[in-house]
């Protein structure tokens, strides 16, 4: 009888700790994720956006309003960890890792899409026409990021960022949002997963002539040329044309 | 390791990779695995003559004599005697109009080169751009005002001259109240929307790249900047000239309209671009 | 069997005193012999390339296997490249061992062409092949640009546009002379299958032709040699042809060919298919020639914006730093075995090199030569450079404008400082090994000998 009970008090402890993570577990053990909560994205906001942000988003003196950025920029910002800033204002936010987990990037994004009626998280498809995506690649986005989706300058200290680590939704958009000095893109939706299907294809595609250094055309090319190329052959010719006997080789 | 050692190991290499070549051609090729081989192929040989050359052959240097190369007097004489006889040399006037005849042959036959190409007439001049013709995008879609979002930028043509190489326009929307063209030009740009001419004035490049902060078109080549707000004045780069600005309205459906052509000739300068008046087609 | 060819030819004689000709050792004489060898590299290569490339402007549909390209219209000429890089067999390392090879060339010639420069050997009697040189060397360039510009693709596309800008700029004749080369207004379907011709049948003729001429004049002259034990101005100390420089040279050759065989398939190099078929509508950053037209790509970034109106003639601002400025250049470096025999007053017949430190004004003029030309061609990666060392791209090229007007002179003047430098330490180590001071005078032969007191 003792035992049982104990068993029962153990099993009810066990029970007790346990039961609030049943409903947020999944299969394999991982926190489940909901959909993003306006209510929790306000307090995060508040403890870590509203100082440069201003309450609700309004805009404070560090910081532009953002009622109408939308769910697009804030997803955007937040993903790739432009936000929050590392440097002073002024200078071009660079990608960098997410100070926020997964769940709190939701919430934000929730919060801040309630703030006014900004642009939503495109759908994006993968698979879309790889064609029409190059064809609109190099038309819009090459002048800036490169042929390669390798980045440029632009002038005025501005940098067009690599494109390397950018997935198909956060290419959707700042298509759509235009963040800091890019224009804004809005192409039809079936376009714009064209384009991400291409940069996709640009990230996974091995360059079939081999190495390909740096991939930012002539430039590499030329100081490979002069320094592979012409170092070797004149080391060859040092090798060749030097008297072996005289020197005791 | 003796110089014959070396020698035999690097033929022996390169008929190696020889072989190796001919069965990776026959299996399908693959470029890196071509190039390594190749390389130890031709390496491979050329190594061994090398070393032939090297540790082989007889190492005693040797002297060769170097004479002045002029020939003496009386050679050269007799070469000019050769050369020029007197039958050739006396006949002054028949060489002189001999020589005029050569050269008008070589001027008639040298003109037919003149068909390579047609003259510029008044092509440096003009594009496709009328008044009245409406903007349309890449897709050959019309542009409506509607459409066109703030600090959006297209690459827009005249309606059925999509692709024109000299029509090619950006098209910028921007806050009206931003704006500051020149004068004389207040209604070009209707709500905000303001076209130029991508083709840069400097060297021709298109100005592919837009600054939507700054306001700034950036072109590649050179890095000429022009100024969106100011009729896209040149701010930085070897640029001299604006690009030239395409006078817009808005028609009754709300699409966007040019209402003329370039003011200016469009992309690089050249010598008479003031005298328009002057060419002819 | 050699006897068959004699009984024909009778050229025994001549193989026995060609065969024993005598050459200097040296391993900088080897420079311009590995420029010959990309050479010939390039002629086995491009052959192969022209068998398969389409000189055809009009536009196709392409369908090959390249994905992101299928369906897009592009020109037959890019089409034709596409297919050799990727359903030709061997054809893509063909088609970048040629491209490597092109760029190494010029670098061998740009090498060469200096080694002759610093070392004094195009003086008398060698002005001439100094002329034919220049003359290659122009030869190799046109051949870059040419051949580059035939994949008609969006990067060189791009690059012709600049250069008929620049022809466009020339007053007077400029719109037509560039009509006339391009057929047209720019731009036009037929330059690809024009620069065909020149890239394939003109220029290589003229080149060969060049190359034969080159190597005709420095076999009769015979080649020079640095001073040493042993060499006089009236003689040639060395190796005879055959076999020992004929071995040597072939050796060199083939593993030319192996460097660049390693490149071609190891290196990627101009990747058509991601920068696109040439469209004048569009183009991509960064936007650079290839390497040995830097210096001009970079003269017209930073060329300040100048455009003058005279009498109602406009000077376009590509025009001076685009045609007059390497016009001029041009002239002056062809023209230096005459300018230089000037100012020296030096009518001498020379056998013997020069060490750099022996004609410092040479050096110094040369040195400011090569750095103005260095320095321009890395302006033209002048936004390359702003990525990388993420300055902004205005500073940068201001801070260039500033350098090429700078440094050359300085560089000019320290060579001729460190000459100077170099050349009194050795008049002082000569005095110094019979002690006390001594008065010394060059020879005919460059050596130095005590002037009796």
């Amino acid at each position: 009888m003792k035992r049982i009970r104990l068993a029962a008090l153990a099993f009810g402890i066990l029970a007790v700790i346990g039961l609030p993570s049943l409903g947020r577990v999944d299969a394999q053990g991982e926190p489940e994720l909901e959909p993003g909560s306006p209510e929790r994205g306000e307090e995060l906001f508040i403890v870590a956006c509203a100082t440069c942000h201003g309450r609700q988003g309004r805009g404070a003196a560090s910081g532009p309003a953002i009622t109408d950025a939308g769910a697009a920029s804030a997803d955007f910002q937040l993903r790739t960890g432009r936000m929050p800033l590392a440097q002073p204002p002024g200078e071009q936010p660079l990608r960098k890792p997410p100070a926020f987990e997964e769940q709190a990037i939701r919430d934000l994004v929730a919060y801040v899409a309630s703030l006014g009626d900004g642009p939503p998280i495109p759908d994006v498809e993968i698979d879309a026409s790889l064609s029409r995506g190059m064809e609109l690649f190099v038309a819009n986005c090459a002048p800036c990021h490169g042929a390669t989706g390798a980045g440029g300058a632009v002038g005025g200290g501005a940098l067009a960022p690599a494109l390397d680590q950018s997935s198909p939704r956060i290419v959707a958009e700042t298509m759509i949002i235009g963040p800091g000095q890019m224009p804004i893109f809005d192409l039809p939706g079936e376009d714009v997963s064209a384009v991400a299907s291409y940069i996709e294809f640009l990230q996974t595609s091995d360059p079939p002539g081999g190495f390909s250094i740096g991939n930012i055309g002539p430039v590499p090319e030329g100081f490979v040329g002069w320094f592979v190329g012409m170092g070797l052959l004149a080391l060859l010719a040092y090798l060749v044309g030097r008297d072996w006997r005289k020197a005791g080789g | 390791m003796t110089a014959e050692r070396w020698i035999t190991v690097a033929l022996g290499f390169s008929i190696v990779a020889s072989i190796g070549l001919v069965v990776t051609y026959l299996l399908g090729g693959q470029a890196q695995v071509e190039g390594m081989l190749l390389a130890v192929a031709l390496g491979g040989l050329g190594a061994a003559l090398v070393i032939w050359a090297a540790s082989l052959l007889d190492a005693k240097p040797e002297s060769e004599e170097v004479h002045p190369l002029a020939s003496p007097q009386t050679a050269r004489e007799a070469a000019w005697e050769t050369l020029s006889p007197d039958e050739i040399t006396r006949r002054g006037f028949l060489l002189r109009l001999m020589a005029g005849a050569v050269a008008a042959l070589a001027a008639a036959l040298a003109i037919p080169a003149l068909s390579l190409g047609p003259q510029p007439g008044r092509a440096l001049f003009r594009t496709d751009w009328q008044g009245g013709a409406r903007l349309v995008g890449a897709d050959g879609e019309p542009v409506r005002v509607a459409d066109l979002g703030l600090e959006a930028v297209r690459t827009v043509f005249p309606e059925g001259h999509v692709g024109s190489p000299d029509a090619q326009t950006l098209l910028i929307r921007v806050r009206p109240g931003d704006l500051a063209l020149p004068d004389g030009r207040a209604d070009w740009a209707p709500e905000g929307c303001v076209a130029y001419s991508k083709v840069c004035t400097h060297a021709g490049c298109p100005v592919g790249l837009y600054r939507a902060e700054d306001h700034a078109l950036l072109c590649p080549c050179h890095q000429s900047t022009f100024d969106v707000l100011r009729g896209a004045v040149p701010t930085f780069g070897p640029a001299t000239r604006p690009l030239p600005q395409l006078p817009l309205s808005v028609d009754a459906d709300g699409y966007l309209v040019a209402t003329g052509d370039f003011a200016e000739p469009v992309g690089p300068s050249f010598w008479n671009m003031t005298h328009a008046d002057e060419a002819e087609d | 069997m050699l006897r068959w060819f004699d009984d024909r030819l009778g050229l025994a004689s001549f193989a026995r005193s060609g065969l024993r000709k005598v050459f200097p050792d040296h391993w900088t004489f080897l420079l311009g012999e590995i420029a010959l060898f990309c050479f010939v590299v390039l002629l086995l290569t491009g052959i192969f390339l022209t068998l398969f490339y389409v000189p055809d402007g009009t536009p196709v549909t392409y369908e090959g296997p390249y994905l992101p390209l299928h369906g897009q219209q592009v020109s037959a000429a890019y089409r034709s490249v596409l297919e050799l890089s990727f359903e030709v067999q061997a054809g893509l390392v063909m088609r970048q061992v040629h491209h490597w090879a092109a760029l190494v060339f010029l670098a061998a010639i740009t090498v060469h062409m200096l080694r002759i420069f610093f070392t004094g050997a195009f003086r008398r009697p060698r002005e001439l092949n100094w002329l034919v040189g220049i003359g290659l060397l122009t030869l190799a360039l046109a051949m870059g640009i040419t051949g580059y510009s035939l994949p008609d693709d969006l990067l060189s596309g791009t690059g012709l546009r600049i250069l008929y800008s620049a022809a466009l700029s020339i007053p007077f004749v400029g719109p037509y002379l560039a009509f006339l080369l391009f057929g047209g207004e720019f731009p036009t379907e037929t330059i690809v299958s024009r620069l065909f011709v020149f890239h394939v049948m003109l220029l290589p003729a003229l080149l060969i032709g060049g190359i034969l001429t080159h190597l005709a004049i420095l076999w009769r002259q015979k080649h020079t040699q640095w001073p040493g034990p042993g060499r006089t101005e009236h003689n040639v100390v060395g190796k005879p042809f055959w076999p020992s420089q004929v071995l040597k040279s072939t050796g060199l050759m083939l593993l030319t060919a192996a460097v660049l065989a390693l490149m071609g398939g190891l290196l990627q190099i101009n990747p058509i298919w991601t920068y696109g078929p040439f469209d004048a509508t569009t183009v991509s950053a960064p936007a650079q020639p290839d390497w040995y037209v830097g210096w001009l790509d970079g003269a017209l970034r930073l060329f300040p914006p100048f455009e003058p109106t005279i009498l109602g003639i406009t000077i376009p601002s590509p025009f001076i730093p685009g045609v007059l400025i390497p016009a001029a250049a041009f002239t002056v470096m062809a023209l230096w075995p005459f300018i230089e025999a000037r100012l020296t007053h030096d009518r001498a017949d020379h056998q013997l090199l020069e060490r750099p430190r022996d004609a410092p004004l040479r050096s110094a003029i040369g040195v400011t030569g090569l750095t103005f030309f260095v320095i321009l061609t890395l302006a033209a990666g002048n936004d390359v450079a702003a990525i990388i060392f993420n300055v902004p791209v205005e500073t940068l090229t201001n801070a260039l404008r500033v350098a090429i007007v700078v440094v050359p002179p300085l560089a000019g003047l320290l060579t001729w400082r460190i000459c100077r430098e170099l050349r009194r330490r050795d008049v002082e180590r000569a005095a110094g090994k019979r002690g006390g001071s001594v008065r010394l005078r060059r020879n005919a032969e460059g050596g130095f000998e005590e002037i009796e007191q």
